[in-house]
């Protein structure tokens, strides 16, 4: 699909009609190769995304690697600690130059020709340069690694983008910066990540997965395996479990009857959303034993946030997913039907070693692929992408719960941590807002039908 | 009397742990478990280094006490767990079983062994393969090895949608 793509058609794979309340996607979104080709050239290539935290490289000359859709990048640190986000590209033959995910070096050498460059991406040397007879005109070419077109960092979150026309990255994040910022807080040492990352694949479009973390309504259809197990362990089935947030909570079981507000969703500008509820303040929660510390550093309606279960996306790849224990994701697509992701457990700095470790714990029994919930996320995901291949009704209807509790702007929750959000629903135990994923779709839908060399 | 382990007994432990996980015979092999055991799957820290602290870093698994992979095996038969309806059929192969020379306590040995678990989903219709090394830490209960401790060593750990207790 290059060349005569009517873009402003696929405008019309959304059937956004907000004076009625209606709101569908078209299955070609998740399924058609076409669409997925410009998603790569419009979102991954077309706009901020997210690379990684700016504590997987903290002292001079560490570096990460990663990837803006199907480009490789490398974000290196200085001698001076300044942070470069590069192309991971050689000027001379264009192979991949750091192949490692992450280390410190000083001198990154090309493998295949020798050509090297500096840890702020600067062309050091070019292997037999002066015997090579190359053009006058050579030099003035340029040999460094070129640098992302942007780069930004937001409070140790890291973004690139490999095109000049972007917003700065704090008016990308627009109010969503409010909800990194309680990330970030949650220690006045700053936040890190546990070592040991975790990759898994699934055979399934990569928005299924930016949907599922916004998805209240799959809970207790996908995970009833996983809260037998919990009820069970409640009762004194077994002993030798650590204790589950999820436990502690009755946001998942409507024992209040369907009226109370037990969470919600906010939608920003720019394709970020949070799903939210509401866990209180319990032994089960990782920060308890600082929560005092918390409420004097950060204040009572901060801290009462940072307690909130925050399932956090920052379009288009990045998710931040706070409620058994606290999942970076970094969502990769690979094919219309095929995702990779990458997570790891992010956790404030200096937590006790108690802490730490129940952290950790419900990570894994909740977050891994080897874990008790997100096997079967993943695999619903795979029949769904099975079942896109229909046409019959090629319009999905998943996206209508919560319209008429959807308000404009925010609300006194999000006032209360100066957080301005586009559109908020305040949820019972049963509403499990649907309307939060527009923000997805219409950001979307804004980027793959801008017109070309129109505004972005 | 106190049995010293030889390979001929940690390779019948480790081959009847493999068959009881391809046959799902998931009972008899919690009974190959002490009520204390651990299980351990650690994560890679990068490309060449695993994980070693289950308190400090993230690990694929980490039980400790045989009760947590009792509720495994409970959810896969509860029907209530899409990703395990249906399962995956599965064959464990384990070779270069060695019982490790270092002194151990009388009535303790560790069995370092390789193992390949090939996997048929017939949900995705998908064929693929994990492997690894396994080392177990086996105590003399009653006459009878069984496992203190369990640590998988996956190799390829990206993993395709699912990993569960029966195809490590």
């Amino acid at each position: 699909m290059t060349g005569a793509v009517d873009y402003r058609a696929l405008q019309r794979l959304i059937d956004d009609r907000p004076d009625e309340g209606l709101f569908r996607v078209h299955r070609a979104v998740f399924d058609d190769p076409g669409v997925f080709d410009l998603e790569m050239q419009r979102i991954f290539a077309g706009g901020w995304v997210f690379l990684g935290l700016s504590c997987q490289a903290p002292a001079p000359h560490d570096f990460f690697t990663t990837m803006i859709g199907r480009v490789p990048v490398l974000v290196t640190r200085d001698g001076d600690g300044r942070l470069h986000g590069l192309v991971n590209s050689c000027p001379h033959k264009g192979a991949r130059v750091a192949q490692l995910r992450s280390g410190n070096s000083r001198l990154h050498v090309c493998p295949y020709h020798s050509w090297s460059f500096d840890s702020a991406g600067r062309n050091k040397a070019i292997k037999w340069k002066s015997g090579g007879c190359y053009p006058q005109g050579f030099a003035a070419l340029g040999q460094d690694l070129p640098a992302l077109p942007a780069f930004g960092d937001y409070r140790g979150f890291l973004f690139g983008s490999l095109t000049a026309a972007v917003p700065p990255i704090e008016d990308h994040l627009g109010g969503a910066a409010r909800l990194l910022d309680l990330v970030a807080d949650q220690s006045a040492d700053g936040f890190e990540l546990v070592p040991g990352s975790v990759t898994f694949t699934y055979d399934a479009n990569w928005k299924l997965q930016l949907e599922n973390c916004s998805d209240a309504y799959h809970f207790t259809s996908a995970h009833p395996s996983y809260i037998r197990i919990l009820e069970n362990r409640r009762e004194g089935g077994n002993t030798d479990a650590v204790k589950s947030i999820w436990e502690e909570t009755d946001y998942w079981t409507g024992e209040y009857g369907g009226s109370e507000i037990q969470g919600g969703s906010y939608s920003f500008a720019n394709g970020h959303v949070l799903n939210w509820g509401r866990f209180g303040i319990t032994p089960a929660h990782p920060l308890f034993d600082r929560h005092e510390e918390l409420l004097a550093r950060v204040g009572p309606a901060q801290m009462a946030w940072m307690f909130n279960m925050r399932n956090l996306t920052i379009f288009p790849n990045l998710q931040i997913a706070e409620n058994a224990s606290s999942q970076l994701r970094v969502i990769r697509p690979i094919a219309a039907n095929r995702t990779e992701m990458r997570t790891w457990c992010i956790a404030p700095k200096g937590e006790s070693a108690p802490a730490r470790s129940h952290r950790i714990r419900q990570y894994e029994d909740f977050f891994n692929p080897s874990g008790m919930a997100t096997p079967d996320d993943t695999v619903a995901y795979e029949a769904c992408q099975r079942g896109f291949a229909s046409r019959v009704e090629p319009w999905l209807q998943g996206y209508m719960r919560g319209t008429a509790r959807s308000a404009a702007g925010g609300n006194t929750l999000s006032d209360a941590i100066d957080m301005t959000a586009q559109r908020s629903v305040l949820a019972d135990a049963q509403t499990c807002d649907e309307t939060l994923y527009h923000s997805y779709y219409r950001e979307w839908a804004r980027r793959m039908s801008a017109v070309e060399g129109g505004p972005a | 009397m106190s049995l010293s382990l030889t390979r001929a007994a940690a390779e019948d432990l480790l081959y009847r742990e493999a068959l009881y996980l391809d046959t799902r015979r998931w009972d008899e092999w919690l009974a190959l478990y002490l009520p204390d055991a651990t299980f351990h799957v650690p994560a890679w820290r990068d490309e060449t280094s695993q994980t070693q602290d289950p308190e400090t870093e993230l690990s694929l698994v980490w039980y400790k006490g045989r009760a947590n992979l009792e509720d495994r095996v409970w959810r896969a038969r509860s029907g209530l767990s899409l990703a395990s309806s249906p399962l995956p059929r599965v064959v464990h192969l384990i070779a270069n079983v060695v019982v490790e020379d270092a002194q151990v306590e009388a009535g303790t040995g560790v069995v370092g062994s390789a193992f390949t678990v090939h996997l048929h989903d017939p949900r995705a219709e998908r064929t693929h393969a994990f492997f690894g090394r396994y080392r177990h830490v086996l105590v003399e209960h009653d006459g009878a090895w069984r496992i203190a401790a369990k640590t998988v060593h996956l190799l390829n750990d990206v993993i395709p949608t699912v990993i569960d207790f029966h195809s490590l």
